[in-house]
């Protein structure tokens, strides 16, 4: 039997297309790269990322739930909550706490201007970077039946009802029941017991 | 050029060789030089059920060329798998039997070819997040590679490999938190790059973020259900995350200090951990750190 020696010139032309279809390097791992990090970028760090705010949060809404103002004018229309700086912690309370009621008093959350100046409100966050404000917030007779919340380490001392403070890398908060008193308030059992500390 | 004629020369003489050979050999040759792959391939097939046949290069190595055209023709094909095993398969013997050394260089060159193929597949299955295929195809690539090359080192594309795998179990825990399968499995991947190489960064910083972000994640699902006590159980257990990832992110951070990405790391861990003062000193870093980079650079 005979068979056909093909020429060199088309062994070679396939021998070209094999080659033209070789892959010459292995392709690169492309999905390998950095995780992105959840914490917040540049200057303001995200409000759903912003740990600190969002434990801040549930604690000011527990808060709410376990003290009892005896102002009577305290018991009716809206339960307000003002925020004085922290936007994240704002945000956060409107996010998940605005449609809550404490008790049969619907939530309202207020952001504050940077002021003494502010309105009745049922609970007052001021953080550290507006403790100045503070003496003269605890003069105003608007907030005379208010809880006033702070996070620094001197501001039971100077005033404030409730502290955030850092205990074993965990957020807790402390009581001062002298204060509480003065602004016409009843601090639950619960709250007292779960605190890291109690000022009486 | 050169390479070509050589490989046309090496050509020319297999099929001298066929001449002197038995029928479905060199009807095979004949077929898979007129492009018909599939007779080419029952005739091949036939050839190497020839035990006399079977015991030289040729038909092995014709099978092998055979085999990977037909792989090259339909590479997504549900038997591509297969074909091109058998054309593997086939070079590697082809080569093995070749003793004159007359077809091994081109049948382990395109052994060489057909092992990319199964890398490439392997980062396409890593790319499609398919990690089981993924696994699959490269433990094979290593293993076919090792066959031509038992001394290779893989060191370094392991650990690209788990990188890239740890990044896809991140990427699927992240899509469904339920599943902490994946968790463990990305945190697994990413301790074996490092058993490796301790200072990969890569695999420091990924690892470092994978814990804080589960703690991140278990705080956020803080809502308006949990009482006191829940939110501290919340925190302790984020707290265990923060405090697993702040190691690799400092060891990260150490590797490469100028890296925005581990000083913003540090900030949020340690910002997480209560811890303000160092939480503040890598946020000052960070902002000098991008200060610098707004500065125009010295001519």
């Amino acid at each position: 039997m005979k068979f056909r020696v093909e020429t060199p010139t088309l062994v070679l032309r396939r021998v070209r297309d094999v080659l033209r279809k070789r892959p010459s390097v292995c392709l690169p791992i492309l999905l390998l790269g950095l995780l992105p990090f959840l914490a917040g970028a540049d200057q303001q760090r995200d409000a759903d990322k912003d740990t600190i705010a969002i434990i801040q949060a549930s604690y000011i809404y527990n808060i709410a739930k376990l003290v009892e103002w005896h102002d009577p004018g305290a018991r009716t229309g809206p339960f307000i909550i003002g925020i004085l700086g922290s936007d994240n912690l704002y945000q956060e309370l409107v996010k998940k706490y605005s449609m809550r009621s404490i008790g049969k008093q619907p939530i309202e959350v207020r952001k504050l201007p940077l002021s003494a100046e502010v309105d009745r409100c049922h609970i007052l966050f001021l953080p550290k970077e507006e403790r100045s404000l503070l003496p003269t917030l605890l003069h105003r007779e608007q907030t005379r039946s208010t809880l006033i919340i702070s996070d620094y380490p001197q501001a039971l001392s100077e005033g404030a009802v409730i502290n955030f403070v850092s205990a074993s890398n965990t957020l807790k908060y402390e009581i001062s029941i002298v204060n509480a008193k003065k602004h016409d308030l009843d601090i639950g059992l619960t709250l007292k017991q779960l605190a890291d500390r109690v000022v009486e | 050029m050169k390479r070509l004629i050589s490989i046309a020369v090496c050509l020319w003489a297999f099929t001298a060789v066929l001449l002197a050979q038995s029928n479905p050999l060199v009807e095979a040759n004949d077929k898979y030089q007129k492009g018909d792959l599939e007779g080419a391939r029952t005739l091949v097939d036939k050839a190497i059920q020839d035990k006399k046949l079977a015991e030289t290069p040729e038909p092995w190595v014709l099978r092998g060329f055979i085999y990977k055209d037909l792989y090259k023709a339909a590479p997504d094909a549900a038997d591509a798998g297969l074909l091109r095993d058998e054309a593997m398969a086939s070079l590697y013997t082809g080569a093995g039997l070749d003793s004159a050394k007359q077809y091994s260089d081109n049948a382990l060159r395109a052994y060489a070819y057909l092992v990319t193929t199964v890398y490439n597949d392997a980062v396409h299955a890593l790319n499609d997040m398919d990690d089981t295929r993924a696994i699959t195809f490269y433990t094979k690539y290593k293993e076919a590679l090792s066959r031509t090359d038992p001394g290779a080192n893989f060191a370094e594309r392991d650990i690209d490999f788990e990188n890239a795998l740890g990044t896809l179990y991140t990427k699927r825990f992240n899509a469904d938190r339920g599943q902490t399968g994946w968790y463990d499995k990305a945190v697994a991947t990413y301790k074996q790059v490092l058993q490796q190489d301790s200072t990969n960064y890569g695999a420091n910083y990924n690892l470092a973020t994978l814990y804080y972000n589960r703690g991140v994640y278990n705080i956020q699902q803080i809502s308006a259900d949990n009482d006191i006590p829940s939110i501290q159980q919340i925190q302790e257990a984020s707290r265990a995350f923060f405090t697993l990832a702040l190691p690799y992110m400092l060891k990260a951070y150490q590797m490469d200090p100028t890296r925005k990405e581990t000083l913003l790391g540090l900030e949020g861990i340690h910002y997480s951990l209560q811890d303000e003062k160092q939480s503040l000193y890598y946020r000052h870093k960070y902002e000098a750190l991008k200060q610098d980079e707004g500065k125009p650079k010295e001519p």
